[in-house]
């Protein structure tokens, strides 16, 4: 079946950017931010409007059927507009996941098309009070209610909390616990005992309207279980964790780069001590640069892990997990240092990286906390680590050695993931990852690495990603300089943690020294790339 | 009714930086449609919502240019002409004009050539009065409305200097047409976007529209360009606000501090 090609992609962007700057400019962004409010029509509007809401939709319903690539970029664009507004679209993409994976043919004919012609907004609603992260300890219920033999509707009593679109969607899909496991339910917002809770006052994303669910004898028909199956609810929504991550990664680049990118403009602009701060190499390469070097590796990570899904559907957790806990902080610290490097006015309302700094955090939480992921990718690279008896990342190391990656940190990055290695085989000697800390931090060293790897791949491919305003030389710049700040980094760090759990020093030098000299050069790339930036983003 | 349009994908001027050499900063800079030519196709879009007309879109340049044939395609055009060859390159206002006038020509029958006033990218408001030339039909330029539509004839608004001018026109006919200051450019949804993937597009070579090769390219080209520097920027004025009375005061002061006045 036909897909979104290349230039309907643009197009769609392009569509997209029109629309917020006739309807969404950003006083009244500011304004809807401060009165805490964003109407469902409102919402609605733009899935009237641009069709945004069908493309996650099949063909046959009506829909678009994008694929990752196409949606991560969507994601990416809506969080530059405003994360609230994005996390709203999102939630309807969210939503509609668990038919996709899990419903009959029946079910997907009749909800999808219903979402298509009715403009439906859609909320996903797993989290509970006990039950974040943890979903086993989910405790709203799914009772059967059995006539001449048959199971004919499920009562459903319990309670959601944090759902976004909670409050103002048309249709929920809720996970709750059938006798025969965890199950999502399609249950419509006017369906007799089901009340949705007031909207909650947040730090951010204020134009995002969250609120909790409950669910008071709620009567669904049999045919409401999606897949008709029961037990199949956990699978069905882990099915996607690599996916929808991905998606929380490319809404934190959007806000991140949205933040950035209005810092530079500034800095262009603000002349301080005779020249544009712009112009001054601290203020660059403190605030500004390494933050989109940053940005630049996490799209190469995401679109490379989104080609990979829209071959095989589902999966990359793990990967999903790095993309999302790498995105999400990396675009945390650029709003914060937005702000700083615009000074008191970056303290202001009248700016929008308060906004932003604000909105980005939620990307650090919502579908699994930092903490979380770190955890995930520790557990998944670990599973690999003894699998391959050592050889994941010494594989790893190997390819990028070769002279193909000599100009793009080749040799750097090489030694560093070796150090990576080193580091997971101390850990594995000694039996290091008793110890929570430790595992916590390897999953942080293991997200930069594979960042890291992912860029210079891309780097050397020959092309830049789609939707990249640089040339291909700026981007191999870039992935020279991160391939060597995060091999040093997890030298360094390494080091570090194995001693601290240690009784006597590792022997392992970790490559430290011989990474240290690969370090030359990089406050000169820093210069190249920061006169890129202030020549790309100007007004 | 068949009306044809030329469009340009053009760099997005408004956020176009030069170097101090003259040249331009194009790093990050957008291609987009040329903004008169949006304006003539949604002109085009109008015409079409009350008579059914058949709009073909054309344009020239590289590959990528089909963008603005697809965005076209997806607001409501009916067929796609993208002329791409190597010939076409280095071709001046009047080159353009010829290979533009030999597709039209292959795309024939037509009732009526809709062209923006200019591209922003050159500003020269050339090529479509030249098309028109070429192609031996009558044009009006520098139009903001066609206020009627007729089998045989255009009725419609040309600007001119303090005011404007209804005109007739018989078909077939070029329009060139200028955006007014407060039009809104049409975008389409995604659905249309897509859907716009199937509708035809066809890329021609010069040899495709039977263009005459001498007649293209630098060699069909006499326009010769000496030099592309800004123009020397002016000082910005001072801007006072006082009362009227004040504002007298500081007039003479200024006056005769110039000695204008004593």
């Amino acid at each position: 079946m036909q897909k979104i090609d290349t230039v309907s992609r643009q197009l769609m962007l392009e569509s997209l950017k029109h629309y917020a700057e006739q309807k969404l400019p950003f006083d009244f962004l500011r304004k809807s931010d401060a009165e805490n409010y964003f109407s469902a029509e409102k919402v609605k509007e733009i899935y009237k409007t641009l069709g945004i809401n069908l493309l996650l939709i099949p063909r046959e319903y009506g829909g678009l059927a994008s694929s990752t690539s196409d949606i991560y970029r969507i994601c990416q664009a809506l969080a530059r507009i405003d994360l609230g507004i994005a996390t709203a679209i999102f939630a309807t993409f969210l939503g509609s996941d668990p038919i996709n994976v899990g419903g009959t043919e029946e079910q997907k004919k009749y909800w999808f098309s219903k979402m298509a012609r009715e403009n439906l907004l859609v909320a996903y609603g797993a989290t509970e009070a006990d039950a974040g992260s943890d979903l086993i300890a989910l405790k709203t219920r799914a009772e059967q209610i059995i006539k001449d033999g048959k199971i004919t509707h499920y009562k459903i009593n319990g309670s959601k909390m944090w759902i976004s679109n909670g409050g103002i969607a048309d249709l929920y899909t809720v996970l709750a616990l059938a006798p025969g496991g965890p199950c999502w339910f399609l249950i419509p917002r006017d369906t007799k005992g089901f009340t949705q809770l007031k909207h909650e006052d947040k730090h951010g994303i204020r134009l995002a309207n969250t609120a909790g669910l409950c669910f008071e004898n709620v009567i669904v028909p049999a045919e409401n279980l999606i897949g008709l199956k029961e037990g199949q609810g956990f699978l069905q929504a882990q099915a996607v964790f690599g996916y929808t991550r991905l998606m929380v990664a490319a809404l934190a680049l959007g806000a991140g780069q949205e933040a950035v990118e209005n810092a530079i403009i500034y800095a262009n602009n603000r002349v301080q001590a005779g020249s544009p701060l712009s112009h001054k190499q601290g203020y660059m390469h403190k605030l500004i640069t390494p933050h989109y070097i940053k940005f630049e590796a996490a799209r190469s990570f995401i679109d490379q892990i989104a080609k990979i899904l829209d071959t095989n559907n589902y999966g990359q957790a793990t990967e999903g997990a790095i993309a999302k806990y790498y995105a999400s902080r990396a675009a945390n610290a650029a709003a914060d240092d937005a702000i700083e490097a615009l000074g008191g006015f970056g303290y202001t309302k009248d700016f929008p990286v308060e906004k932003i700094k604000r909105d980005v955090k939620i990307t650090c939480i919502y579908e699994g906390t930092s903490e979380i992921m770190e955890m995930t990718i520790y557990r998944g690279r670990w599973q690999e680590h003894l699998k391959t008896r050592g050889n994941f990342y010494l594989d790893k190391a190997k390819e990028i050695s070769t002279d193909i990656y000599k100009d793009i940190g080749g040799k750097a990055l090489s030694l560093g993931l070796n150090a990576l290695n080193d580091i997971l085989e101390e850990c594995r000697l000694n039996r290091l990852t008793r110890h929570q800390h430790i595992t916590l931090e390897l999953g942080r060293l293991i997200a930069s690495a594979e960042v890291a790897f992912a860029f210079i791949k891309q780097a050397q491919s020959g092309s830049v990603v789609e939707g990249c305003p640089f040339n291909l030389e700026t981007i191999k710049t870039m992935a020279r300089i991160n391939a060597k700040n995060v091999a040093l980094e997890i030298a360094s760090s390494g080091a570090k943690l194995l001693n601290s759990a240690l009784e006597k020093p590792t022997e392992k030098d970790l490559y430290i020294s011989e990474i240290a000299k690969e370090c030359c050069g990089i406050i000169k790339d820093m210069d190249s790339i920061s006169s890129v930036l202030k020549d790309t983003f100007r007004k | 009714m068949n009306i044809i349009i030329c469009l340009k994908q053009v760099p997005d001027t408004a956020k176009v930086k030069m170097n101090p050499d003259g040249t331009l900063i194009r790093t990050g800079v957008p291609s987009i449609l040329n903004p008169y030519d949006h304006f003539a196709l949604a002109t085009a879009l109008e015409i079409k919502k009350q008579t059914g007309a058949k709009i073909k879109v054309l344009s020239m340049g590289p590959s990528q240019a089909s963008k603005v044939l697809r965005l076209a395609l997806a607001l409501g055009a009916d067929e796609g002409y993208l002329l791409s060859d190597k010939a076409f390159a280095g071709s001046d206002t009047w080159a353009t004009a010829y290979a533009l006038s030999c597709a039209i020509k292959k795309i024939s029958p037509f009732d009526l050539i809709l062209c923006g006033q200019m591209a922003i990218d050159g500003d020269t408001a050339q090529t479509g009065p030249e098309i028109a030339g070429q192609l031996n039909i009558p044009q009006i330029t520098f139009c903001s409305n066609i206020e009627e539509v007729s089998p045989k004839t255009l009725t419609v608004k040309k600007l001119i200097d303090g005011g404007h001018q209804i005109l007739e026109i018989t078909l077939p006919a070029l329009i060139t047409l200028t955006t007014p200051h407060n039009f809104v450019f049409p975008y389409p949804s995604f659905t249309d976007i897509f859907k716009a993937q199937e509708k035809p597009l066809f890329t021609w070579t010069a040899q495709d529209v039977n263009a005459d090769i001498n007649k293209l390219g630098l060699k069909g080209s006499p326009t010769r360009v000496a030099k592309i520097y800004p123009p020397v920027q002016k000082q910005k004025g001072a801007v006072k606000t006082l009362s009227a009375d004040d504002t007298a005061l500081e007039i003479i002061k200024i006056l005769q501090a110039q000695k204008v006045i004593k």
